[in-house]
């Protein structure tokens, strides 16, 4: 048996890996939030329902997608989220699961574990209970996503946590490092990117650091600084949104990625098949160039 | 391991195919595993769509022969290295065949 990092004979275009926004609804009101313009009730409303995402769902798996990522708003908002997520499981999907951490409790650490994901993805967004709150404007949700981040590392489900550097924690971003590696198995991740609101507004930028703050923080890190001279030196390699992976929002559109919408196949409608074979190459991108084909993530032992 | 011998997939495993490769994907994983995955090799995934818990090693194996064009021995050979592997995961395991799965 030998273990290798790809997949061999993988199409140039295929679709492999899948992030999903199967809501907007949460139940924090984070300031930078992107979705939450969209976290009330109309627009909850129009949402996919359950059989609809079970259908959906299906039919990424009969195409071959084998990475889903499921995403919000707060995916564990909704109420049947459990039904989703173990369909998902049951169907061979390896799932990594972006969440705030609030809503995981107990009983839901006890789920996950038992049919335990790729991978879960919390946002942490402040050092500090102070930092936290005024971030997600919730009072005793820092306590509630500590509580979650232990409960999920005391079952061993693989854990990141991730942070948005802005205005607001730009004074603890490397305080919330150091925390993470103390944790042991816990990955971390830094971004610094704002991006509009899906109405359109300009709001989550109000937040964002100014390019002198931004190399500020990463000069009092060795491992921030190496990997901004690493950016600065390699150029980034062109965007591959589209052919092996991409988006599908909360009512069924099928895009390019979360960060191009301007473009979208309407899933409800239509099969994934054609929105991605026949539709998606015809979205434009104003990012997009040639690029080398991505690994899979997973470790694949052939056997 | 015996000719006689009876195998069942573990309900655990998830079969995919992906890009016309036979994948299994552990459901119930444990740490060691959390990030991997299994791809068969064309005869390991004639194999795998043919352990059903009833056929023995030896049946699966005539099959085999009147479909390939391999010798026995190198059949016998693959067998073995594949059932290994598949054990080797818990991707399979031997049937009683009075008393159903050995544990």
């Amino acid at each position: 048996m030998v273990r290798r990092d790809s997949l061999r004979h993988l199409p140039d275009r295929f679709p492999l890996s899948c992030q999903w926004e199967i809501t907007c609804r949460c139940n924090l009101r984070c300031v930078m939030c992107y979705t939450d313009c969209f976290n009330r009730t109309d627009k909850i409303r129009e949402e996919l329902t359950t059989d609809q995402i079970l259908r959906i769902m299906d039919e990424l798996a009969d195409a071959g997608c084998l990475e889903l990522c499921l995403t919000g708003g707060e995916p564990l908002a909704r109420p049947d989220f459990f039904d989703l997520y173990e369909h998902a499981i049951v169907k061979g999907f390896l799932i990594t699961l972006f969440s705030n951490g609030t809503l995981i409790t107990d009983t839901v650490a006890d789920r996950l574990a038992a049919l335990p994901p790729h991978g879960v993805e919390i946002s942490l967004h402040g050092f500090t209970e102070q930092t936290f709150e005024a971030i997600t404007q919730v009072h005793h949700s820092y306590a509630r996503c500590m509580n979650a981040i232990r409960l999920l590392i005391e079952r061993r489900v693989p854990l990141v946590l991730k942070t948005t550097a802005m205005t607001l924690n730009r004074r603890e971003i490397l305080d919330i490092k150091r925390y993470v590696q103390r944790l042991g198995p816990v990955g971390f991740k830094l971004g610094e990117d704002m991006r509009p609101a899906l109405d359109g507004s300009d709001g989550p930028f109000r937040f964002s650091l100014t390019p002198e703050e931004v190399e500020t923080l990463n000069r009092q890190d060795p491992q921030l600084s190496h990997e901004t001279c690493q950016r600065q030196r390699v150029p980034a390699p062109p965007c591959r949104s589209g052919m092996r992976s991409f988006h599908i929002d909360a009512y069924g559109c099928l895009q390019i990625c979360s960060g191009n919408r301007i473009s979208g196949y309407d899933l409800r409608h239509g099969s994934f098949k054609e929105g991605f074979y026949e539709y998606l190459p015809t979205f434009g991108c104003p990012w997009k160039g040639e690029a080398a084909p991505i690994l899979l993530r997973p470790s694949v032992m052939h056997v | 391991m015996p000719i006689e011998t009876v195998y069942c997939k573990n309900p655990d495993f998830v079969q995919r195919d992906v890009a016309g490769e036979c994948i299994l994907v552990p459901i119930k994983r444990r740490l060691s595993d959390v990030n991997s995955i299994y791809v068969l090799n064309d005869t390991g995934a004639a194999l795998w769509n043919r352990i059903d818990g009833k056929r023995s090693v030896q049946d699966i194996h005539a099959d085999f022969f009147e479909e390939y064009d391999v010798t026995a021995e190198q059949l016998r050979q693959d067998f073995e290295t594949l059932l290994a592997d598949l054990l080797s995961i818990h991707a399979i395991e031997e049937v009683s065949v009075t008393d159903g799965p050995t544990r």
